[in-house]
């Protein structure tokens, strides 16, 4: 093999609490297409991050072009002729196509005045090499995804860049502007672009590239010939993690029927699917844990939505809940329904920072410590401290700070303040991201002890292991519709990944 | 200290409210010194009697402010909005006695020397008199419910930020009043007014300064209220959680949107409230400036009693001692500086807001780590500094010694600035 | 608890600290502002103890005068040594800011005597508060701007200032000559004031509407609210309603330089008459270049000094001062009026000294005016 143009050596890193990639050594060869492969969570997006210079302390050594480099910031990489397309796209909307091409680099005419001009003929220039009419003074925030997206690539080629990385490009394309994608690709590469390609969608990976890497759990894996090899094998390197071992003992059969689901469909407009959820149709019985496997996008947290009635948009099909009819437009009625929802971003969407550890766990069932309309402090405190000392939460008082608690502890105190609405389903939106490992084998047998209670519980994970562990039976999204469902003796990681990037 | 705010604590005082007692306390003192008339010592009943009718003026719908950022939103109409219902209150007094109803109201009666003489308000007997009261402010108050409701409802309805959707009735809610006003006065009273003197006996007995207790009395009554509606209710604890983050009061089966209803409402209501003291206060309904401004003052009180303009944090008390606070600043820069102290109380305000917000933010600043004087934007900064210093001097002092302030205020200034920088790289 | 009161302490002490810095550093600023106003203002006795305080309106250059006069009189009649100081004190320009200033004067001890330019007329807030001067034994009395004299005549003993109509009457009749000699026999005017229901305002108005005769119509009457910006929109949006006016009349001071800035711009001063009220800095310059016709100025400087006179001889029970100025009995006899004067870009003017009533109203050339506002170092009056 030809000398590689990007060699990575024992590229380490660590977020507070986790260890997101450790030890990866690969080399990516001059010309080639590279294709990264790994589920949520594998350190695609970490590494990527560090070959784009957005993470500058890392352990290891990266050398570009033979020689060792240690980039202070984008602008080094773009330096060493690094642009990385991002799949959440950056650019600045209320801006023109040509002033996000150039932003930072904006072209100055002779008396170092900005010259728009100047930079709209460039631009047009890039653009057409592409095979495309946008104009390149419209303002970026007015085109189509797909369209974004070139304008990405132009800036990309405007820079000169010889590797461009790719962060799963097609996500939010259409089939006609796949295709296109799948043209410019084949043109940059005539023009001697190394092209690193982050996908989980096989079809892709082996229709395009030359050399597949795969990472699990932030290990390199291996580094294959994309002819050597096959979808199956590729998916089971992504997905051959260890299980942890934990017993959650017999559980009882599941009871009747309390929720069912039928057709459930949820709108996207303005986006290239048209839907986040099409005919989505499940149940869940008491005492049972259902849960719902997919890949970032897939629909997971929207289902959760529809079902908690806080769906951004349209929703159609129809729920039952204990067999009558129920369709929550708000939160508030899915909680007097009895249904509870622990949310994904927990700092984001969970707690309340300003509030102590009491008043976290008592904000929705205020009404219960009332005595003659007013709250009683009193029968405040004796509901969050059951909660405390049930769910074991390790907090210095009722009144710390509840960013005070670690990650794993402040979930705790959200689970809590659901149970103390006495609720019959509970809906767990990954309930452990960013939860340390010893407080999520105690938050797996919390969730198993509530449905030997007779709850029904619907958990959603990014890690398959913890659903396997969990759930009873399995559902597994894919963009938006169901492409499985298995029973907890069937199911098997590599199944679950095969139906999830469908 | 220690002990002390450890009790005070289990009353429910915070410490930046001990701050803010112990300044309170201070000012006072130092004012009895700095004056030398020692008004506070001799006239003590006048002076506690006008920083009453001040406080009241300013803390009742400083509570209404308070309301609206604990929730998390920003109501700048308030000064517009004393204006419109004082407005409101005055135009239904008009209507009242000129309108179709006058004629049952206020009977033409025939004197004793059989002449016909048209009733008016100061002979009208008492139940007229207390009806035409009770209506108007009543009017007055529902003005306020309504324009609350219109808040909330460009905010949650057609979602405009807090800030333009109050802007816009900040300058259209004054339009409207004299609008009113010159409609009301022309229809009525046949000649178009710009404002209305309120000759009520009503607003002309609670104007003397034997009845301010009432005034105190009022706004005690409703710091209690609100105090009561924040601290023991579930209305209250939704209000705190819907301004520390509304997405997560949402997904906690929070119906957010009414709440934003109350909290405007409330606001706007209070200010109505404070309507009626600014009529009695001023004598006169004049939409044209009456209250103009004055929303300021109320943001100021609530945030120098520490509320977060982030929402979610403020408390009745802090608002109340950050109303009083103002209201005494204000009245020791006129005790200490005998003439022309309105050019200095805007200075010392400010400077005032600044420091009682920083320093309640002092202790996160230092722990981020991060530099009060950074690079070029520092040196500018301090240079800033020196030279307002240098102008304080400079018309207090005198040139040669504003040019001494200067140098020496920019001198200790940029070596911290200095020793900052060293410190970062260490 | 425990853990709030730690999270708030070093904070809370530091608050304090800042707070009590902060106050003691303005409080050593304002005790040296204080010494060195007892040291400019009273050198020859220190005891200055007792106050003679003028509260006016609001900020305008009309009042710098009156302060000189304030000044002047402070020392032609040796206040000083009778233990009085005069001082003048200027609030916001809103009703509430200056019943918010005689609060605070009441609040103070030192106060011997308040002479107040009402902001309004017939507020009753104002009124009162005269009236707890007076209960009190401060002396009250009204310059400028009167109180509503059907109404609250006994709030104040004196009333200083300018017969608003008799004024508005004579700049009437000199805009009727002015107007007669351009050929002009009929048309519409504008008179423009800050508001148009404050009293002085409508006086002056009414006066002039009176002056000019019947022959030329009063179009409209237009309030700006202080607001200068709005005073020359309101000088435009009158020329554009209104195509047929010959006159305009600048009530308050700031309306002249707005209209006769207007009308330069818009290029119309040839066919318009222009005739203002108090003559501003900016006043006498536009009338330099032409742009005013004739100017009805009172004398502020006069109003400050007959204050001082008559508050301090009040104070000091002085009875022989209040008898030579208000010798009248009946119902005038609270008011004393100041001189008025009419003032004409130069002797090329078609109005003539000798159409005027001498008694009532001072004749000036500009340039006589001038010189007699160098001597006391004024800009305006």
């Amino acid at each position: 093999m030809a000398d590689p143009i990007v060699s990575l050596r024992k590229i380490g890193k660590s977020f507070p609490g986790v260890r997101a990639l450790s030890d990866v050594s690969f080399d990516i060869a001059n010309g080639e297409l590279h294709a990264i492969c790994g589920e949520n969570g594998a350190g695609k997006s970490t590494l990527m991050k560090i070959l784009s210079g957005v993470i500058c302390d890392y352990d290891g050594e990266l050398h570009v072009s033979g020689q060792k480099v240690q980039f202070q910031g984008t602008r080094d990489a773009e330096a060493a002729s690094i642009s990385i397309i991002h799949q959440e796209l950056n650019l600045v909307e209320q801006l023109s196509v040509a002033a996000n091409i150039f932003l930072g680099r904006e072209l100055r005419n002779s008396i170092g005045l900005r010259s728009d001009a100047a930079m709209e003929s460039a631009a047009k220039k890039i653009l057409v090499e592409l095979e495309t009419d946008i104009d390149p003074r419209a303002l970026a925030g007015s085109l189509r995804v797909g369209d974004q997206q070139l304008v990405e690539i132009a800036k990309a080629l405007s820079l000169n860049s010889q590797i461009l990385i790719m962060d799963e490009p097609t996500s939010a394309l259409t089939e006609s502007e796949v295709a296109r994608l799948y043209r410019v690709i084949a043109k940059l590469r005539q023009r001697g672009a190394t092209i690193l390609y982050i996908s989980h969608k096989m079809d892709e990976v082996f229709q395009l590239s030359n050399r597949i890497t795969v990472l699990r759990d932030g290990c390199f894996i291996l580094t294959e010939n994309t002819s050597d090899t096959n979808a199956n094998e590729i998916t089971k390197w992504m997905v051959g993690r260890e299980i942890e071992s934990l017993d959650l003992g017999g559980r009882s059969a599941p009871g009747d029927v309390l929720l069912e689901v039928k057709n459930l469909s949820m709108a996207w407009p303005g986006h290239a699917r048209g839907y986040r959820l099409k005919d989505v149709s499940f149940h869940l019985r008491r005492g049972e844990v259902l849960g719902i496997a997919g890949l970032m996008g897939a629909g997971r947290t929207e289902l959760m939505e529809c079902l908690f009635g806080a769906a951004e948009h349209t929703v159609q099909g129809t729920l039952l809940l204990d067999g009558k009819p129920y369709s929550p437009n708000h939160p508030k009625e899915a909680c007097n329904a009895g249904i509870g929802l622990v949310t994904e971003d927990r700092k984001r969407l969970g707690i309340f920072p300003a509030m102590n550890v009491k008043q976290n766990i008592s904000i929705c069932s205020l009404d219960s410590t009332l005595l003659a309309g007013l709250l009683s402090s009193k029968l405040e405190q004796e509901a969050s401290s059951s909660m405390v000392g049930n769910l074991q939460v390790k907090t210095a008082s009722l009144e710390s700070a509840i960013t005070s608690l670690s990650g794993g502890n402040q979930q705790k105190c959200i689970v809590g303040r659901w149970l103390l609405t006495q609720p019959k389903i509970l809906l767990l939106d990954d309930p452990t991201r960013g939860v340390d490992v010893g407080a999520k084998s105690e938050l797996y047998r919390l969730i198993n002890k509530l449905c030997q209670d007779g709850l029904g519980v619907i958990v959603t994970s990014s890690e398959l292991p913890e659903l396997l562990t969990l759930s009873d039976r399995i559902l597994v999204l894919s963009e938006g519709r169901l492409t499985a469902e298995f029973r907890r003796e069937d199911a098997t990681q590599e199944k679950i990944m095969r139906a999830a990037t469908q | 200290m220690n002990q002390r705010s450890g009790f005070l604590a289990k009353l429910g005082i915070r410490p930046n409210e001990i701050a803010l007692i112990l300044a309170i306390v201070a000012i006072i003192g130092i004012t009895l010194g700095a004056d030398a008339n020692r008004s506070y010592w001799f006239q003590w009943e006048t002076n506690s009697i006008e920083i009453g009718r001040q406080t009241a003026l300013l803390g009742i719908f400083a509570l209404g402010a308070m309301m609206v950022i604990v929730s998390g939103g920003i109501d700048l109409s308030s000064g517009s909005m004393i204006a419109f219902s004082g407005t409101v209150i005055a135009c239904s007094m008009i209507y009242l006695q000129y309108g179709p109803l006058g004629s049952l109201l206020f009977p033409v009666v025939v004197d004793s020397a059989g002449k016909s003489i048209a009733t008016d308000m100061a002979h009208a007997g008492l139940f007229v008199q207390s009806l035409v009261v009770i209506v108007s402010i009543a009017m007055g108050l529902t003005s306020g419910f309504f324009v609350g409701t219109l808040h909330a409802w460009l905010i949650t309805s057609i979602r405009l930020p807090p800030f333009v959707a109050t802007l816009s009735t900040l300058v259209g809610l004054r339009s409207m009043a004299r609008i009113l006003c010159e409609y009301t006065t022309s229809t009525y009273q046949n000649s178009k007014k710009a404002q209305v003197n309120i000759d009520h006996p009503f607003f002309t007995w609670l104007r003397d300064s034997k009845h301010v207790y009432l005034w105190v009395a009022v706004f005690f009554v409703l710091a209690a209220l609100t105090w009561v509606i924040l601290s023991r209710t579930v209305l209250g604890r939704h209000i705190y959680a819907l301004g520390g983050n509304e997405q997560a009061a949402k997904l906690s089966g929070i119906r957010t949107d009414r709440l934003k209803w109350f909290a405007y409402v409330f606001g706007a209501m209070t200010a109505s409230l404070a309507s009626v003291f600014y009529l009695a206060n001023e004598g006169v309904c004049a939409p044209v400036n009456q209250g103009r401004g004055h929303e300021l003052n109320a943001i100021a009180a609530a945030v120098v009693g520490g509320c977060s303009l982030q929402g979610g944090i403020g408390t009745v008390t802090g608002t109340f001692l950050g109303a009083l606070f103002l209201r005494i600043v204000i009245d020791s820069v006129s005790k200490i500086i005998k003439s022309g102290a309105d050019i200095w109380e805007g200075l010392i305000v400010g400077i005032v807001v600044v420091l009682a917000v920083t320093f309640s933010q002092l202790q996160q600043l230092r722990g981020s780590g991060r530099r009060l004087f950074p690079g070029a934007l520092g040196v500018c900064a301090i240079i800033t500094l020196s030279l307002f210093a240098a102008l304080i001097a400079m018309s207090t002092w005198g040139e040669k010694q504003a040019a001494m302030t200067m140098i020496g205020v920019f001198v200790v200034l940029f070596v911290y600035g200095f020793t900052e920088k060293q410190k970062a790289r260490g | 608890m425990h853990s709030l009161s730690t999270h708030f302490r070093v904070p809370g002490r530091w608050l304090s600290g800042m707070l009590l810095l902060a106050t003691l550093t303005f409080a050593g600023c304002s005790e040296k502002k204080e010494d060195s106003t007892v040291g400019n203002a009273a050198n020859a006795s220190s005891n200055a103890k007792r106050r003679i305080v003028f509260v006016v309106n609001t900020d305008d250059p009309f009042w710098d005068a009156c302060r000189e006069g304030l000044k002047e009189g402070e020392r032609h009649f040796k206040l000083a040594d009778s233990g009085l100081s005069a001082s003048m004190e200027v609030p916001d320009g809103s009703i509430k800011g200056q019943i918010d200033r005689l609060r605070q004067l009441a609040s103070q001890s030192d106060l011997a005597g308040v002479a107040l330019s009402a902001i309004s007329a017939d507020n009753p807030s104002i009124a009162e508060e005269l009236e707890n001067f007076q209960k009190k034994g401060i002396k009250v009395i009204t310059v400028d701007g009167d109180l509503l004299r059907t109404k609250y005549r006994a709030n104040r003993k004196y009333y200083i200032g300018t017969d608003n109509e008799t004024a508005g009457e004579i700049l009437g009749k000199a805009a009727a000559g002015i107007l007669a000699s351009r050929n002009k026999t009929a048309g519409g005017y504008a008179q423009f004031a800050g508001y148009t229901d404050n009293d002085n305002a409508r006086s002056r108005m009414d006066g002039f509407k009176r002056g000019v005769g019947t022959a030329f119509i009063e179009k409209d009457r237009i309030s700006d609210e202080t607001d200068r910006t709005r005073a020359q929109e309101n000088v435009r949006n009158a020329l554009s309603n209104h195509p047929d006016l010959v006159a305009l009349v600048g009530i308050w001071a700031y309306n002249a330089p707005a209209i006769a800035r207007t009308v330069e711009s818009a290029g119309v001063k040839k066919n318009m008459t222009v005739v203002t009220f108090d003559a501003q800095e900016a006043a006498i310059q536009e009338m330099e270049k032409g742009n005013i016709d004739a100017m009805l100025v009172q004398n502020p400087f006069d109003m400050g000094f007959q204050a001082v006179r008559l508050l301090s001889a009040m104070v000091l029970n002085n009875d022989s001062v209040e008898k030579e100025m208000f010798p009248n009995t009946g119902t005038d006899a609270d008011i004393y009026t100041t001189g008025l004067r009419l003032v004409v870009p130069n002797s090329g003017s078609p109005l003539k000294a000798e159409d005027f009533d001498a008694k009532v109203v001072e004749f000036m050339k500009l340039d006589d005016f001038k010189k007699w506002l160098t001597k006391y170092n004024l800009k305006s009056s």
